[in-house]
């Protein structure tokens, strides 16, 4: 028997794929502790809460809400929930509806200079969330293909500005040129100095965030939103300007906020360390290291590890 | 304990398994295995002089391996009887025990596992249940981080008797924890380990913290919970007790702790779900409160017994409400966690319950059971012709029927519960079951088709379960159509595929096989049995061109009249939709294939007379023609 009751929002959410869960919730709030978001990002960012807000039909509520449109979809959460809801699939089946309803993303996104862009389609391979595709357009009487990045499905990693090899997307808040102008310190004789380039999302307390204030001038702390933000370009930079090496933290296997940002660093940086030679440099001076969850102070440990490995670099 | 071991009608087997189980209710024989002491009961007296001298120390699991016991030792102080063991993986043989056992001459090595037979009238099962380990949950860091320890070793630290003589310390330095956080749900609640309630944590956590308190007033004790349970008396009193000694609770199960890797302190990171936010706090120690999971050996034991085991692995009863302390096997009982998580009240009462019931047997004389049992007519059953089968035997749940080659099968009386597997089984109708005859059935059907059969749902549906979901649905007043008749067998293993082909060779419109959902089943795999017989008539049926849906296969509980409703309403649809010409060309042209393989059954005693009776039967039910006005 149909029935006749006009669709609840819920019903709505639940008829998107991964939504079908949701009335399993118990509000357990371990979802909201594994994210880092509601510390990092936005204390009102509240997956549980969402998750109410659906359940109670408050549609303009939870199109509202922070948690809708902050979910990177990374999933740390989804193993730990001891109901096996896809919590970030219900976040983004409200995403869905709420972009039906003409809401729009409130994240800052990559932009595309089509001046520059000469629509190799790197960037669609690279990003974790399907945002740029090509597209193609005629300009001055020609028909040329560009890339194009979807603003609703960007997050804002950066990946593919990593990636692009001309420089034709950046995300103006966190421009190649903003970081690049912070590889600029000068060691003490004796002592390496070292270019430490870290993910916002692999530091899970405050304390290793204190742990990184507490170095002197030759090591320079760099903050970036995801490690696959890192184009290999900044560590022969920083080689170059006379810098004894760099050391990149990502997020351990699984554990990236932006799906895959760690791994594609990951790899590109041990390609770029495996031709140190052919630059007559040393292997070594440059360093991917994995942070996990439960990895409580072990930044100090990677950090004075990889000055104490660079010390022969100077001496 | 001591009581019961002093007790002359209590025979106390210790350090022995029960390896087979025969015979039936009252009539039990009980092979046992006696492992091998290496010291002689009669001769110990407990003394203690060979673990004294053993230089051999291993961990002792009785104290959740946190103090060590020797190779020659008891299980705990307390043991009844209070006898010693080698131990012969730890043992190296220097026979120091020996020398300072002396002249009691206790110590045995060439002893050997005793195995022996023992008559009982009935059993009762209490094996108890295990806890679940966290280590396989890495976020709680169980095994990695020292001072993240489960409930049961916090039960030894503080426990006077215990490793550390009852003074609480951290295992990482041994010093007394000033912050304690215990938290719940560990395992349990838990869909990607077990989804139950361990019934009595909430309860454990909190006796766990009030003691704490107690020993140490200025302790910080922090319980996180999901929900507190206290359903039963006193319990939500005890609550409020804690809450007034300054215990803090926290909604929000943890996601995660980390370590501090100098202090080794420890902090749980969780959401307040009452202040929305997340939360990262220090503590000394953290306790894990783990799930009550079923005991390891848990399959052997029911193989060992015959007995069920409900999802997740506790032992099944009879009936959850009504019969709550019997298996499914008549003469063996259920005490205690064994047939799921119970607290020690609960455990008391089912104990106490399961002892009367098995009590009862031990004083009778007869045994009633009912009449519905299965017999065989020994002149049709092949096996006695010397041909090999025992298709029944397979069939029953029970293990009732022996089949011996050369003998037609015999039925154990006391073991059969009338499920009525075997009778529909049997190839060659060898099997009646009392009350259910073939006859019996075969009249009500033909009954039930007398008129207009095309237009008929015929619903088969079992005593326990489907009948109910019917029941239900008419007294719930769910509407579905009045086309469906239905008919009662015990079990779905019961309906016969003989009756499934009558159905349809007398016009039926479309027949309903329906039972029990697999793990409620009544009769332990009775309706295995029945589900693998219908699975193997819709493929006959698909191949023989039947359109979809005229026969159903649902599995429908007696509480789910609106799944009844809903199957017979759809099964209309279906015979609407299919149109009255081309079901009645169907129905046609299938009769001479469900008459060919249906044919084996009218050759069965009183089957054929089964017609007069349907004749009685229908007349009985279409009131209005009464012949001679009587």
């Amino acid at each position: 028997m149909e029935s006749e009751r006009p669709l609840s929002f819920a019903d709505q959410v639940r008829a998107i794929p991964g939504g079908e869960n949701l009335d399993m919730c118990y509000s357990c709030g371990t979802c909201v502790s594994k994210c880092l978001i509601q510390q990092k990002l936005d204390p009102e960012y509240n997956p549980r809460r969402l998750l109410r807000m659906v359940m109670m039909d408050m549609r303009e509520e939870a199109f509202k809400s922070p948690t809708t449109w902050l979910c990177s979809a990374c999933d740390l959460c989804y193993p730990a929930c001891p109901q096996k809801i896809h919590i970030s699939a219900v976040i983004g089946a409200v995403k869905q509806l709420a972009e039906e309803a003409g809401y729009i993303s409130p994240l800052e996104t990559v932009v595309v200079d089509e001046s520059l862009c000469a629509g190799c389609g790197i960037c669609v391979m690279t990003c974790p969330y399907d945002a740029p595709h090509l597209i193609e357009k005629e300009v001055n009487g020609v028909v040329d293909r560009f890339s194009e990045v979807d603003a609703e499905k960007c997050m804002g990693c950066g990946m593919c500005v990593a990636a692009c090899p001309l420089g034709a997307i950046a995300r103006p808040s966190v421009a190649n040129a903003d970081i690049v102008s912070q590889i600029n310190l000068r060691a003490k004789k004796g002592s390496p100095s070292l270019v430490v380039f870290i993910c916002d999302w692999c530091l899970r307390v405050e304390d290793d965030v204190k742990i990184l204030e507490s170095y002197p001038e030759n090591v320079r702390v760099i903050h970036i939103p995801c490690s696959g933000r890192i184009d290999p370009q900044m560590a022969l930079m920083a080689l170059r300007s006379g810098i004894d090496g760099v050391l990149v933290c990502g997020c351990a296997a699984g554990e990236c906020h932006f799906k895959r940002g760690n791994y594609v660093s990951e790899c590109k940086l041990g390609l770029l360390d495996g031709m140190m030679d052919q630059m007559n440099l040393n292997e070594g001076r440059v360093r991917f290291v994995r942070l996990g969850t439960q990895d409580r102070g072990r930044i100090r440990h990677e950090i004075d590890g990889m000055l104490a490995h660079l010390q022969p670099e100077v001496a | 304990m001591v009581d019961a071991a002093r007790h002359p009608k209590i025979d106390v087997r210790t350090y022995t398994d029960v390896e087979r189980v025969e015979g039936y209710v009252g009539n039990f024989k009980v092979q046992l295995r006696e492992k091998a002491r290496y010291v002689r009961a009669d001769r110990c007296n407990g003394c203690g002089e060979c673990a004294r001298v053993c230089p051999i120390e291993v961990p002792n699991p009785f104290e959740m391996n946190l103090a060590p016991r020797k190779a020659a030792y008891v299980a705990m102080s307390q043991s009844v009887p209070l006898l010693y063991t080698i131990d012969q993986e730890a043992c190296i043989h220097c026979y120091k025990c020996v020398e300072a056992c002396g002249a009691l001459e206790a110590i045995d090595f060439s002893q050997e596992d005793k195995v022996e037979w023992e008559d009982v009238g009935s059993i009762v099962v209490a094996t108890g249940f295990s806890h679940f380990d966290p280590s396989v949950m890495p976020e709680y860091g169980y095994g990695r981080f020292p001072n993240v320890i489960t409930a049961m070793e916090m039960e030894r630290l503080n426990n006077s008797a215990g490793p550390t003589t009852g003074d609480l310390m951290r295992p990482s330095d041994g010093v007394n924890p000033k912050r304690v956080a215990i938290i719940n749900c560990v395992g349990s609640r838990d869909k990607r380990f077990n989804p139950w309630c361990s019934n009595f944590c909430c309860m454990y956590a909190i006796k766990n913290a009030v003691l704490l308190k107690q020993m140490y007033p200025d302790i910080e004790l922090t319980i996180y919970y999901m929900d507190i349970r206290t359903p039963s008396k006193g319990y939500e009193e005890f609550y409020d007790r804690a809450r007034e000694m300054g215990i803090r609770f926290i909604q929000g199960r943890p996601s995660l702790i980390t370590e501090d890797e100098e202090t080794r302190n420890l902090f749980v990171h969780s959401e307040d779900v009452a202040l929305g936010k997340v939360v990262e706090h220090e503590y000394d120690m953290v306790m894990l409160n783990q799930a009550a999971v079923p005991q390891p050996d848990v399959d052997m034991v029911s193989s060992v017994l015959n007995i069920t085991q409900s999802p997740g692995g506790w032992f099944m009863e009879y009936h959850p409400k009504l019969r709550p302390v019997d298996s499914p096997t008549d003469g063996i009982f259920l005490a205690g966690a064994c047939q799921g998580q119970k607290d020690i009240p609960a455990s008391v009462s089912s104990g106490l319950a399961s002892a009367s019931r098995a009590g009862r047997i031990l004083h009778s004389d007869e045994w009633e059971i009912e009449p519905i049992i299965a017999q065989v007519w020994e002149d049709r059953c092949i096996s006695a012709q010397g041909k090999q089968c025992g298709i029944c035997a397979k069939a029953c749940p029970y293990g009732a029927i022996t089949v011996e080659t050369g003998k037609a099968a015999e039925v154990v009386t006391a073991k059969c519960h009338g499920c009525g597997g075997c009778v529909a089984e049997c190839p060659h109708n060898a099997i009646t079951q009392m009350h259910y005859t073939d006859a019996q059935m075969l009249a009500q059907i033909r009954a039930l088709l007398a008129d207009k059969p095309e237009e008929k749902i015929f619903a088969f549906r079992c005593h326990w379960c489907s009948y109910g979901g019917a029941d239900l649905a008419g007294t719930s007043h769910f509407d579905y159509s009045a086309n469906e008749r239905g008919m009662r067998v015990m079990c779905s293993a019961r309906m016969d595929s003989d009756f499934i082909y009558e159905a349809f060779r007398l016009g039926a419109g479309a027949v309903l096989y329906s039972g029990c959902h697999p793990q409620d089943c009544h009769y332990i795999t009775g309706q295995r049995v029945g589900a693998t017989r219908a699975d193997r008539l819709m493929k006959t049926f698909e191949k023989m061109g039947m359109s979809p849906g005229r026969f159903r296969i649902e599995w429908i509980s007696a509480a789910e009249g609106d799944k009844y409703a809903r199957v017979i309403n759809e099964m209309q649809k279906v015979i609407t939709d299919l149109g009255k010409e081309k079901l009645h060309q169907e129905i046609e042209s299938m009769k001479p294939e469900m008459e060919k393989r249906a044919r084996r059954m009218y050759d069965v005693p009183q089957v054929n007379e089964a017609s007069d009776y349907s004749d009685l039967l229908t007349m009985a039910m279409t009131v209005t023609e009464v012949p001679d006005g009587k």
